[in-house]
């Protein structure tokens, strides 16, 4: 009887591990990024800026004027969101490019050449808000955690933490994502009294661009050609009844004449 | 080693056979409250035991299965409420280790919920069950016959030389 009983318990035990380990090996599970706190987003996103500046390509531009503004600019646009899990950081480096793109944990990376691009601080605000709305929304660390799962995205390893480094600042979101945080967008330019159809003007002039290779890597642009739906909708937005707009109040050109 | 004999269906009183189908279904009564305290179904099942152990083999036998099988399934669920308050609190990934863990204490839980139908069906009808593992443990504490157990096989020797 004894050993009857032990060979039971030794086939339950056999069984249960079996399941764990066949379900640990295998991650059929779903990868959603709701596992992965802001906090810990957050510590990632810190890692990641650093690591990304360190790279020629993105090179902090350091100018007190240039700087000063495009914080005053966040501000006016976090005191529109009204409260958020995320402390923002507008870092601004140094590039030709026309180009700004969201790392985790709320870091937004803003290039001179858009600054230069963009004729009024309304029009850059237009971007910032956009981006923000990719981190509100938890489009960058959903990407991420679709394409490299939890586990290699917290990855302590130098080697992973640059190739997924790399990866952040081509980003590209689908045009669900890209709608979700233009509307995103208008929605909180209204909140900051700004013109939330100023987007629709960055659009514009994006597209005229086309064919700038300063414009290749701004993943603003990534779902051409349906880029004219997204100018056709941000249009359409309507405004509350009540809405007054109220100017940045920034000598525009005297700061671009700072890059 | 040798045992009582079963008694048979018809030979079992249908208050025993109730009492004995009560075992399994205790633990449906207090799931609601074992979802997030786990050890509260294994207490329920301990009290279940000790009022209803006097009622006969049939229905210890029954009872005791009953306990023994929740104390892994009591186990698996703590140790997954456990994990998830760690990793909330200390901000630990979930890992695959875990969604593994996860996925086998659903297993538990789903065969510990069809077993429980079942044994308590063939308790109902007075008929005997038996886990794998649980069964056995179960059925020879109640039914074997050994002087630690049965009056009748009590005797004083002299101690050994």
């Amino acid at each position: 009887m004894q050993r009857s009983i032990l060979g039971d318990l030794g086939i339950l035990l056999g069984f249960f591990g079996l399941i764990w380990l066949i379900a640990s090996l295998f991650s059929f599970y779903p990868e959603d990024p709701k596992f992965l706190s802001v906090e810990k987003e957050t510590r990632l996103g810190e890692t990641y800026l650093e690591l990304v500046l360190l790279n020629p390509m993105f090179k902090e531009f350091e100018n007190e004027r240039v700087d000063s503004s495009i914080q005053s600019i966040g501000r006016r646009l976090e005191e529109g969101l009204g409260g958020s899990e995320y402390t923002y950081h507008f870092v601004v480096f140094q590039s030709d490019m026309i180009n700004a793109f969201t790392l985790p944990g709320g870091n937004i990376l803003i290039s001179t050449g858009l600054i230069r691009f963009c004729d009024s601080a309304e029009e850059l605000a237009a971007v910032m808000a956009h981006e923000m709305g990719h981190v509100e929304k938890r489009h960058v660390i959903s990407r991420l955690v679709k394409e490299l799962g939890i586990e290699l995205l917290s990855s302590g390893d130098p080697y992973v933490l640059g190739e997924v480094t790399g990866m952040l600042t081509s980003t590209r979101f689908d045009r669900k994502q890209e709608e979700e945080a233009d509307l995103f967008a208008c929605e909180l330019l209204e909140r900051s009294h700004m013109e939330p159809r100023t987007l629709a003007s960055v659009f514009r002039r994006l597209v005229q661009e086309e064919g700038n290779e300063f414009l290749e890597h701004f993943e603003i642009i990534s779902t051409h050609p349906n880029f004219k739906s997204r100018i056709r909708e941000v249009l359409s937005y309507e405004p509350g009844v009540d809405f007054h707009p109220i100017p940045i109040g920034l000598d525009w050109d005297s700061i671009r004449s700072q890059l | 080693m040798e045992y009582h004999p079963l008694p048979q269906p018809d030979e079992i009183e249908v208050r025993v056979k109730e009492d004995a189908m009560g075992a399994y279904l205790m633990m449906f009564a207090t799931a609601a409250l074992g979802l997030p305290l786990p050890i509260l179904n294994l207490v329920a099942a301990m009290v279940y035991y000790f009022v209803n152990r006097d009622k006969g083999k049939f229905v210890q036998f029954h009872t005791l299965q009953s306990l023994y099988s929740q104390i892994p399934v009591t186990l698996l669920n703590s140790g997954l409420v456990a994990w998830v308050i760690v990793n909330l609190v200390k901000d630990f990934d979930f890992s695959s280790l875990f969604w593994g863990y996860l996925i086998m204490t659903g297993v538990a839980d789903l065969i510990y919920f069809i077993f429980s139908i079942v044994g308590a069906v063939r308790a109902r009808k007075g008929l005997f069950y038996y886990f794998l593992f649980f069964g056995k443990i179960a059925y020879h504490q109640v039914y074997r016959i050994g002087p630690e157990r049965d009056p009748a096989y009590l005797v004083n020797r002299p101690p050994r030389v």
